[in-house]
């Protein structure tokens, strides 16, 4: 019987223990994660990209037959995050490269297209596996 | 007497043989719309995207009738198509997936 007390002491100084460990990491909210991130960003592609690249990417939608060049194929993207952000924001005519893809930097906001690299990103990495 | 008698089915031979008139039609881009819904036109006749916004816009069919991709173009700026042959052209902007209007070509 006298034990009885001192289990409970013991389970609640366990309890202490483990909350002050989920203090210590900060955990990030769930809209900041970069998973949210993904999928917020595989929301404004299939808004606003499909069209030209493809539900999977691929340079395939259902406008690319009237483009040459072809839209690219962005699971086989050789380019990084910051080179995608600025294709992005200034259309293929202001990088130099092809005028079909429109400039985005007034429609999407900043957030946007954080998102929409992080879902590519994910793309790339999954064309890459499935290939 | 004759002469006129000669001359009006000439007349008419040459009018019916002149091809019908080409008319423009303008249909502007404002607030993230077309500015009408459908446009009535015939084969021949322009149909010019007047940019009213203040952002880009890209208008673009992939319809049977006519495909055309016009690009992104600012404000103020204005391109245009020439309708080729009879048929229904469903046209949209590239930039703004709920802008969408007809446009029904007949001879």
């Amino acid at each position: 019987m006298r034990l009885a007390p001192l289990a409970v002491m013991a389970v609640i100084s366990m309890s202490s223990v483990a909350l002050a460990t989920d203090e210590a990491a900060p955990v990030p909210a769930p809209r900041d994660t970069q998973n949210a991130s993904v999928v917020r960003g595989g929301i404004v592609y299939r808004t606003y990209c499909v069209l030209c690249h493809g539900s999977e990417g691929k340079g395939d939608g259902r406008a690319a037959k009237m483009y040459t060049p072809k839209p690219a194929n962005l699971t086989v993207s050789p380019f990084n995050d910051a080179y995608k952000e600025m294709i992005i924001r200034r259309g293929g005519t202001g990088v130099g490269r092809s005028a079909f893809m429109p400039p985005w930097g007034d429609e999407l906001s900043d957030e946007q297209i954080h998102d929409l690299v992080s879902f590519l990103r994910e793309l790339r990495k999954t064309g890459q596996s499935a290939g | 007497m004759n002469r006129i008698r000669l001359l009006i089915p000439a007349a008419l031979a040459v009018t019916f043989a002149l091809p019908a008139h080409a008319d423009n039609h303008t249909v502007s881009q404002v607030k993230k719309s077309f500015s009408v819904p459908v446009v009535k036109a015939k084969v021949g006749d322009t149909i010019e995207f007047r940019n009213d916004d203040d952002f880009a816009h890209n208008v673009f069919s992939l319809s049977d009738a006519q495909s055309f991709d016009l690009g992104s173009y600012k404000k103020g700026e204005v391109r245009s198509v020439k309708l080729a042959k009879e048929g229904v052209i469903e046209v949209e902007c590239a930039i703004h997936p709920d802008m969408k209007m007809k446009i029904e070509v007949k001879k």
